[in-house]
């Protein structure tokens, strides 16, 4: 591939790396808030996690360019501030880790909740502070899930396409990430320019699958 | 009871099948045009209906590229009206379009838009736009605007130094839609898809050496129900070249051929 051609992948590579940035402490945050108490707002918290893996990508966007584009509400101020976000890689980013994130919390919350309960009390009346609790009694007994997901989670922020498009736009360059770069070659009728993406992202696609099969612990905890 | 809806379902797919002609036996010319003819066509329709009653002209929409495929897969269409000549001569190439039925009957302009109250700009100093301001054009690879957007650009030598602040539409009304919303600085669309678009500003037409011609090209295609087709269809196109059609395309914003 040429360094033209090579652009998107690098691009899609960044966009995933920073959208797993963004993803990583907020997921992992939620699923411990959503594992370990229940909450006044736990339904919400859910349903607000999880939509944007049942809305279609085109809502994502729509709401995206609504809520944060030049004209929007918070688009507005941020334009004012001078910060835009509409048509840049940030807005890729953004895209991409809305759809990122029940991916990750989907994987690591269960992960959690089967680390014994039990060990999360001796722990606490052993005097950890709260967070020493999660870090050396949680995560160390729910990292497989944790790790998988995290994986996961960067496949997907990658893969991202229909609210980047609409929120990102196609700027060649700037933000035709791999899925875009796809689109534009198909329409133009360029099929072996689009394969050659479609290749990269379909063996990144299996061996992340393939890689989460088998590092996920089949059930309960991995200790 | 069963086999009587199987045939009944039967009949109305060959009915269906079955166009070119209608019901009194008269003959219908399809006519695939360019999505940036939408608004001329029907009234051009209109006229020659009025003149001759014989044949029926019903027009088929999409991007010029995507029409010239289905031509060549063998579509039923009699008479193309592209936005653009490339189509048109690949089809003659291919031996789909009769060569001496080939004719510029109209050209279209290219307009610098922008939204109300967005940055002044003209063509020649675009990159005079904030950093942050983007520009939209249509996939010049898709979009026969697009097209013509870029090579007026790359005349302009401002092709290059605007890369990463061209956001492509996936067609000329994606391109509008950017600027009405005022996600963008300016964009850039034919003449005629602006006439009657409230909210936005025509930054500067188009106009100089560095300005692609966009000419509208039409010809009448061999046709695959052979002969019975191809007098009404170069009909149309030769009625496309008169005083009456000519009036229609000037008056919806094209510029005529001389």
């Amino acid at each position: 591939m040429t360094d033209d051609a090579l652009a998107p992948v690098w691009l899609s590579l960044r966009v995933g790396v920073l959208a797993l940035a963004v993803t990583a402490p907020l997921g992992i945050g939620l699923a411990w808030l959503q594992a370990s108490r229940a909450h006044r707002f736990r339904g919400l918290v859910d349903a607000l996690v999880l939509a944007p893996m049942v809305l279609p990508p085109s809502v994502i966007g729509f709401f995206l360019v609504w809520g944060l584009g030049r004209r929007g509400p918070v688009g507005g101020w941020l334009e004012r501030a001078g910060v835009r976000l509409i048509f840049t890689p940030w807005a890729a980013v953004i895209a991409s880790s809305i759809v990122a994130l029940p991916v990750l919390v989907k994987a690591a919350q269960p992960a959690m909740e089967a680390v014994p309960q039990e060990l999360v009390l001796v722990a606490r009346t052993l005097g950890l502070a709260p967070f020493e609790v999660f870090r050396r009694v949680v995560l160390r007994g729910a990292w497989r899930g944790v790790a998988t997901g995290l994986l996961l989670a960067f496949v997907r922020a990658i893969g991202e396409f229909g609210a980047t498009l609409m929120f990102a736009g196609n700027i060649p360059g700037r933000t035709d990430t791999m899925p875009i770069a796809i689109w534009g070659a198909y329409q133009a009728g360029n099929d072996d320019r689009a394969l050659g993406y479609v290749a990269v992202l379909t063996v990144l696609g299996f061996l992340a699958a393939a890689f989460a099969a088998r590092f996920a612990p089949p059930r309960g905890v991995d200790r | 009871m069963r086999r009587r809806a199987a045939l009944a379902l039967l009949g109305l797919l060959f009915l269906g099948c079955h166009r070119g002609k209608n019901e009194e036996g008269k003959v219908e010319v399809s006519v695939g045009a360019a999505s940036s003819l939408r608004v001329v066509l029907p009234k051009l329709v209109e006229a020659f209906g009025r003149e001759h009653r014989r044949p029926k002209v019903v027009p088929v929409y999409g991007a010029s590229g995507d029409l010239r495929k289905r031509i060549q897969d063998g579509a039923p269409i009699d008479v193309v009206l592209f936005a653009a000549p490339e189509p048109v001569d690949k089809l003659i190439e291919t031996g789909n379009v009769i060569a001496d039925s080939r004719k510029v009957v109209a050209h279209n302009r290219l307009a610098l838009i922008g939204p109300k109250g967005g940055p002044k700009v003209g063509w020649h100093s675009l990159e005079t736009l904030a950093p942050g301001d983007k520009i939209a054009i249509g996939d010049p690879e898709v979009v026969p605007a697009g097209a013509y957007a870029k090579k007026a650009l790359q005349a302009l030598g401002q092709w290059d130094s605007l890369a990463g602040r061209l956001v492509f539409g996936g067609d000329v009304a994606a391109v509008l839609a950017y600027v009405r919303r005022g996600e963008v600085a300016a964009g850039v669309v034919y003449m005629t898809e602006i006439k009657d678009v409230a909210d936005v500003l025509v930054l500067e037409e188009a106009r100089g050496a560095f300005a692609p011609r966009a000419d509208v090209v039409a010809g009448s295609t061999k046709g695959v129900e052979g002969a019975s087709h191809a007098g009404p269809a170069r009909s149309f196109v030769e009625f496309l070249s008169t005083r009456e059609a000519r009036e229609i395309f000037e008056a919806n914003g094209f510029e005529l051929p001389r």
